[in-house]
């Protein structure tokens, strides 16, 4: 028996076929495939555009959980870096500690939540400390970022926001998504103009 | 070539072809380095401010001007009325929410924007919260106030 080249081989009945034997075409397929790559170019402009518009240079400045949901508004201002005072729906939060449940809070008729004032007092000293050793001219400015549930009560708010008005940091803002003033596509669409 | 520009290689037969390829590769390379570094730094959530004031704290703004008039909206559970000084404008607004439940604030808007028409020059506005009042109903008031152009709000507990 002969030798044969490794390969297809149909049966004897397709091998008489002119179709599926292969012989129908003696013309040979070139190897180099021309890519279209200009839609490919589009699609990325549009990506680059778009993420760029996202862009935030402000960086994460809350630490989102699932146990905080914001309230969402439509004029707001741009997050800045401030101590965060986070309020979720058991617990007050100050850099990750926890420094009042909100059980409590609600129950006592106090307005002074003490732990929160003794962390503010010293955050405040270090900010003022660290202006000062760099000598860079800037005040403490006394602001605070309130990262509150949006189902809290004002109960606990209003002893949260009191605490951090003795402790100085009078500048309260609340944390908030921003539902929108302007679309997606306006801010997308300035960016290309 | 018929149109075609000479380009002066000296010899009359032979012309480049004015078409000249562009080479994408470092292109693409680019734009797929700039597409990583943007989706990992990416923050997928806008994130906001409403700055406000303690009423009767250092920041307060209603503190700033005696002359005018202070604006006062006063915000219940059941129900939201607004003042001009010491007379209340027009009835109590009942609290009505959508199907998202979401508090209703027409009526709200018209008043303010019938105050802001009536006092340009005050901008500043007191929210008297009760207090169980729920945090989203107090932070969408007080963006309906600072979207009537009332800048300054501040907060403050209802007197019991």
């Amino acid at each position: 028996m002969a030798i044969q080249a490794p390969g297809k081989r149909w049966g004897p009945r397709l091998a008489r076929s002119h179709f599926f034997s292969g012989h129908h075409s003696n013309a040979k397929k070139s190897t180099n495939a021309d890519l279209l790559i200009t839609p490919l170019v589009d699609m990325f402009v549009i990506i680059v555009l778009f993420l760029i518009a996202n862009f935030s240079a402000t960086g994460e400045i809350l630490n989102m959980t699932k146990d905080v949901q914001l309230p969402s508004a439509s004029h707001v201002k741009e997050l800045e870096l401030a101590p965060v005072v986070m309020v979720t729906s058991t617990d007050v939060i100050m850099n990750g500690i926890a420094v009042a449940r909100v059980a409590d809070l609600s129950r006592d008729d106090y307005l002074s939540i003490p732990l929160l004032e003794e962390r503010l007092r010293e955050e405040k000293k270090q900010t003022e400390e660290l202006h000062a050793a760099a000598a860079d001219g800037r005040a403490f400015t006394g602001d605070v970022n309130i990262q509150g549930h949006k189902e809290i009560p004002f109960k606990v708010l209003k002893r949260v926001m009191f605490s951090c008005q003795n402790a100085g940091f009078g500048n309260i803002n609340f944390a908030v998504l921003d539902s929108g003033s302007k679309s997606e596509g306006t801010k997308t669409a300035e960016l290309v103009r | 070539m018929a149109g075609g520009m000479d380009l002066g290689t000296g010899e009359a037969g032979k012309k480049k072809p004015l078409d000249a390829t562009i080479n994408l590769v470092p292109f693409i390379d680019l734009m797929a380095v700039t597409i990583s570094f943007l989706i990992m730094t990416a923050v997928w959530t806008q994130i906001g401010r409403l700055q406000v004031a303690s009423a009767g704290g250092e920041g307060d703004p209603t503190e700033k001007d005696d002359k005018l008039p202070p604006i006062t909206l006063v915000l219940a559970e059941k129900e939201i009325k607004i003042s001009v000084g010491p007379s209340q404008l027009g009835d109590a607004i009942p609290a009505t929410r959508d199907e998202k439940g979401q508090l209703q604030l027409v009526k709200v808007q018209e008043l303010l924007k019938k105050i802001r028409e009536q006092i340009p020059e005050q901008n500043a506005i007191t929210v008297q919260t009760e207090d169980g009042v729920r945090y989203e109903d107090l932070v969408r008031v007080i963006d309906e106030c600072i979207g009537d152009e009332f800048p300054a709000v501040s907060v403050s507990p209802m007197a019991t």
